[in-house]
């Protein structure tokens, strides 16, 4: 009888990790189909150029927040419909001061201060702090270590030219990949993520997802939508089902690029994931409900959502197929499992995981013409491995949140050194 | 129980290491001797701009400026394309 049970619950969770490998080689075969079309010229609408603020929240970044507003004064776009917000969230170091040296060369630049009594609460209370003072059409988002493409606000913003369009997302490129190798994990990692998983999500009408930086909203959907929810620790995540439960979608341009500086040790990228599984997670538990019973949504778009949610889940899935597999092999198989003899590759699969996503960084990398790295994307496995216990200890804490009453999600910012620096050819 | 589960260890401790180095190798030589090009490029230039109803901005092909190779992309999506249609 234990087995019998032990031996269905082995099956259905078989079953979760199938669906999303259907799902990461749909998305890779997509993006495959579709580097096969001639690549397509940009065509950007002059008539179409609506104002633009940018929200740039830095708490502590003076070694990167000087990289990133220079690079701002280099855009393309016309400074007089620019406005370029800098919220200085209770730095210590110069942030503040670097940003106002900026502030009083460029016009349009702008640095909003706040204090350690009203600030230092998380990214998503500085957002909205910046966004009170916001006067765009269109509200962008960049974290202050990045470094994007000087033409990136045209691109980013042709898209609302579509009136359905709520927010966009621009593609994230590592640009310390080479410093160790945590920072080449990571960046493959990224190029699974934004060449294939996005620009396929995009393609096939699905949830595209803003990512929290290189992206934006149309401020007046923003404004709907009472902008970030700060409880949350993945605001990102969250905006993005807010935007298409409000009816509206989320492009991805993939030729939007814009370099990040990739946590470099093993600590700063626990700490990272912990944060976006436990804010995944908090999204899981918010939207799948909502998700499931949207009339904006279509069904596809609803299968994709809930796979979307769910899917800092897996590795706990993973663990425990682990779990039960394992006892299993050594006992006698029952009639259930007789009949069912295909679960034997199947099981396989759930043994060493979900290898889907290793493809996705396999292709991605191939059509970056970067074949060389795909040599490492054996290491994958141990950051697979890796986020098993981290998702685990996300779960737990905020299952114990949840039933405390207490669920106060402390942000622990990613610490950037300007390690990207010596990458930048001009 | 498994029959014959001495010589099953037996095999996984002798085949593991196996495994594991023929997994692993590649990415232990190019840790070791990194040959990758490292962060990829971002576009930057604007070639051309024109001053009408519709602009233009003509990107540059990234896949040539890599040495990409099409025709492998080619013959790959061309079995892709007996593939019942994906897209919903």
């Amino acid at each position: 009888m234990i087995i019998e049970a032990l031996e269905v619950v082995f099956l259905f969770v078989t079953a979760l990790m199938i669906a999303y490998l259907i799902r990461h080689y749909i998305f890779t075969l997509t993006v495959l189909r579709k580097a096969k079309k001639a690549k397509v010229d940009v065509v950007v609408n002059a008539k179409y150029e609506p104002t633009v603020s940018i929200l740039i929240p830095a708490r502590n970044e003076e070694k990167v927040i000087g990289r990133l507003l220079q690079r701002i004064a280099e855009l393309t776009y016309p400074h007089d419909k620019l406005q370029v917000i800098v919220i200085d969230d209770a730095s210590s170091d110069s942030t503040g001061r670097i940003a106002d040296e900026y502030s009083s060369k460029y016009a349009f630049i702008e640095v909003l201060h706040r204090e350690n009594s009203n600030g230092g609460r998380g990214k998503a209370s500085a957002m909205n702090a910046g966004f009170k003072c916001a006067t765009g059409e269109i509200v962008l988002c960049f974290d202050a270590d990045y470094y994007p493409q000087k033409v990136i606000v045209e691109k980013l913003t042709k898209e609302f030219a579509d009136p359905h369009v709520g927010a966009v997302q621009g593609r994230v490129v590592v640009l310390n990949e080479p410093q160790n190798m945590v920072t080449r994990l990571v960046a493959l990692e990224r190029i699974g993520g934004y060449r294939v998983d996005q620009e396929a999500r995009d393609d096939l009408g699905l949830i595209a997802q803003f990512g929290g930086t290189v992206g934006g909203f149309r401020r007046s959907v923003l404004a709907s939508l009472r902008g970030w929810d700060e409880s949350i620790l993945a605001e990102d995540t969250d905006l993005t089902f807010r935007v298409y439960l409000a009816g509206y979608k989320v492009r991805y341009v993939v030729d939007a690029e814009c370099y990040e500086e990739a946590v470099d040790n093993w600590k700063a990228y626990r700490q990272q994931r912990y944060r976006w599984a436990r804010g995944h997670m908090q999204c899981c538990f918010k939207h799948s409900l909502k998700v499931l019973k949207s009339k904006n949504l279509r069904a596809k778009e609803k299968v994709d959502g809930l796979l979307l949610l769910n899917v800092y889940f897996m590795p706990l899935v993973v663990l425990l197929s682990f779990i039960i597999g394992i006892p299993l092999i050594f006992f006698e198989s029952s009639k259930l499992v007789g009949a069912l003899w295909f679960s034997v590759p199947i099981s396989f699969y759930s043994f060493v995981g979900n290898f889907a996503p290793f493809f996705e960084v396999g292709i991605g990398a191939y059509l970056d013409g970067r074949t060389r790295t795909q040599w490492l994307i054996p290491l994958l496995i141990f950051t697979f491995f890796y986020n098993i216990p981290i998702c685990a200890k996300a779960f737990l804490d905020l299952l114990v949140s949840k039933i405390k009453r207490k669920d106060r999600s402390i942000w622990v910012k990613t610490s950037h050194l300007g390690n990207g620096n010596c990458y930048i050819v001009n | 129980m498994i029959p014959n589960l001495t010589s099953m260890i037996i095999i996984l401790i002798v085949a593991t290491p196996i495994l594991i180095l023929i997994l692993f190798l590649p990415a232990l030589l190019e840790l070791k001797k990194p040959k990758d090009r490292g962060p990829r490029m971002i576009m930057e230039s604007i070639p051309e701009v024109k001053t009408r109803t519709v602009h233009v901005i003509h990107i540059a092909n990234i896949e040539k400026e890599q040495k990409f190779d099409s025709s492998l992309i080619q013959t790959m999506t061309k079995i892709i394309e007996v593939l019942p249609n994906l897209e919903v």
